[in-house]
């Protein structure tokens, strides 16, 4: 039932989740990610379709070093995109941020069905495969999101993570105490967009064929959920929810068409019954005491 | 050329209409609540459906009961009525399932976003499974008892866009009425500015944000119902577009601003229209545009009141 494709596009909605997690962990709700993940897919798209000097053209497939190196470009230029709207875009609050990155999200999607270099509504399409097949992406994707998930730890004992939650938690007072909020806002947003382009441009190869609808508000929405179900307050519950929240779709697949009305009820009911989310930080210390209390009770047990 | 400005301007004003009708949806719910209901968009295809289903529409052979369709179909204008006051009932079972459960604990707005949205995909994908994925056009004798045109200042503008405009106007300027001068809708408007007192002074906070739910869904399925006649019911994804646009004009208009959401609607109509129709892929991201450029230059919107936050 879970096939190495299907764990591919789990271990992409986690790192989605993850991007959307960022800014959230600085208390910012953007929406933006599905315009970054755009970005990087469709830069990945275009490059290795339109360059030669990548190596697309010999018959070993496509080579391994131009694929890691368009997943760096992806979340270059979506970093660079980021911190060119990012200053005046976290100015705004609350929903005003959340209906402006919403915004970002339809002009990107509209400019790239409409670009004359971005094949329109049907896409671009043959992109060239590194690996032979989908079990290939699988070490890249999972090696990204080990990355990801290394460098959210780290943040949560980093000055700059403490002051993401610094601001998550009181903006106003977080200024006061001088942290420069502008400034902390705007690395969180950009690391979201880096991580959001460098999944785009893999998931652009996995996918083989781009177009614009890979970014759209529906997109938005159910990353944003992948956050909500999974738990907004560690980097592991957007994980759980974008690995879960994927895969139910594709899981729920034998019921036929009722699947994604089952999804929906799954997303309106998801904060009703968990609104903290499936993994918080009780119940991830509650697990740890679990584990170390099987572990001594073995150490006596002998 | 003086023709060309009146069909422009008329054209404009008549999807701005639409426009500032789901604005207005939202802003009902925004100013009781706090926060937007993303299920709106929704609800706006659901009106549509409904007004094609009660005039005697057919379901298509993909639908989910291929063929069927209501014993008797009912002349435009009722059906929309209708249409609207359904979709209004079904606002407040969205009400039921996605908000008041979080409302009784008190819990943040980030998560209304989520249910109402989920709210949102279960209609959308339920409208699905019975009607098929296609579109819809409604039958031709829709408005078989208005002309085809009318002549106005010497443009030629088809009839609908003016029913379009005039239902939009009627509606809005009823529901303008009914907030400031009726008894129950300057207690809608009470409990928007704050409801615990407004409870204080007696006033039932849940039944007046049960009434707000119920109008501002019978606002979206008004919009679906003349989007369908005057165009077409692309599929159940109809809504979602116009729920989105109906956003950016919230937002241009400032939240919580009825003024605000009519001309921002108006802007936005108007704006759209003056696209020239060789650069119409682009015509979608126009609203997006300007909203980013109002919300840099004026981060509450364009009649929004500032708020001072206090410590």
């Amino acid at each position: 039932m879970i096939d190495d494709a299907l764990l591919v596009q789990m271990l992409i909605g986690a790192l989605l989740g993850v991007s959307v997690y960022l800014p959230l962990a600085a208390g910012q709700l953007s929406l933006a990610t599905p315009a970054f993940y755009a970005v990087g897919g469709t830069l990945a798209a275009l490059l290795s379709t339109g360059w030669p000097l990548l190596g697309a053209s010999s018959d070993a497939g496509f080579p391994v070093p131009s694929f890691l190196l368009e997943l760096l470009l992806g979340g270059l230029v979506a970093g660079a995109l980021a911190l060119l709207v990012g200053r005046p875009v976290l100015r705004l609050q609350g929903i005003y941020l959340a209906i402006a990155t919403i915004a970002l999200v339809e002009i990107v999607r509209v400019a790239i069905l409409n670009l004359p270099f971005t094949g329109g509504a049907i896409g671009i399409f043959g992109i060239p495969q590194p690996f032979p097949t989908a079990a290939g992406y699988l070490l890249p994707a999972l090696a990204l999101l080990i990355l990801a998930g290394l460098i959210c730890q780290r943040l949560e004992v980093m000055p700059l993570g403490r002051a993401m939650a610094a601001i998550r938690n009181d903006e106003l007072a977080a200024s006061c105490m001088g942290i420069d909020t502008t400034r902390v806002k705007l690395t969180a947003f950009v690391m979201s967009a880096v991580l959001a382009g460098s999944t785009g441009a893999l998931a652009a190869h996995f996918l083989n064929t781009w177009n614009a609808r890979q970014g759209s508000f529906d997109t938005s929405v159910t990353m944003l959920a992948f956050v909500i179900l999974g738990g907004s307050r560690t980097w592991l519950g957007p994980v759980v929810g974008g690995l879960l929240l994927t895969a139910l779709p594709e899981l729920l697949r034998p019921v036929g068409d009722v699947r994604l009305v089952l999804f929906g009820l799954v997303i309106l009911l998801g904060p009703v019954l968990f609104p903290q989310g499936l993994i918080t930080p009780t119940r991830l210390e509650w697990l740890g005491s679990l584990w170390e209390r099987s572990a001594s009770s073995k150490e006596v047990r002998p | 050329m003086i023709e060309a400005i009146v069909q422009i301007l008329l054209n404009g004003a008549a999807i701005g209409g639409v426009y500032a009708l789901v604005a207005l949806g939202y802003t009902l719910v925004f100013s009781v609540l706090g926060v937007i209901n993303f299920a709106l968009g929704a609800l706006f295809s659901l009106g549509g459906y409904f007004t094609y289903l009660l005039m005697g529409g057919a379901i298509s052979a993909n639908g989910g009961l291929p063929g069927w369709k209501l014993p008797f179909g009912l002349p435009f204008p009722l059906a929309l009525l209708l249409a609207a006051v359904l979709t209004g009932l079904v606002s407040l079972l969205v009400e039921r399932l996605a908000f008041a459960p979080l409302r009784r604990r008190q819990a943040e707005p980030l998560l209304y976003l989520i249910t109402s949205l989920g709210a949102g995909l279960v209609l959308v994908n339920l409208l699905q499974m019975l009607m098929g994925a296609e579109g819809y056009a409604f039958p031709s004798t829709a408005l078989a008892q208005l002309p085809e045109a009318v002549m106005i200042a010497g443009a030629r503008i088809r009839s609908v866009q003016v029913l379009l405009l005039a239902v939009c106007a009627t509606s809005v300027i009823a529901l303008t009425l009914w907030l400031e001068c009726s008894r129950r809708g300057r207690a809608l408007q009470a409990v928007a500015e704050d409801a615990t007192t407004a409870r204080l002074l007696g006033i039932n906070s849940d039944a007046m944000l049960r009434l707000a739910f119920l109008l501002s869904g019978g606002l979206a399925g008004l919009g679906g119902g003349l989007i369908g006649v005057s165009i077409s019911l692309p599929g159940p994804y109809v809504g979602i577009g116009y729920g989105l646009k109906g956003l950016a004009v919230l937002v241009l208009g400032g939240l919580g601003s009825v003024p605000g959401a009519i001309a921002g609607g108006l802007l936005m109509g108007l704006a759209e229209a003056l696209v020239p129709s060789e650069a119409s892929g682009w015509r979608d991201a126009l609203a997006f545009a300007v909203l980013f450029a109002v919300l840099l230059l004026r981060p509450r919107g364009l009649l929004g009141r500032r708020l001072v936050e206090k410590v």
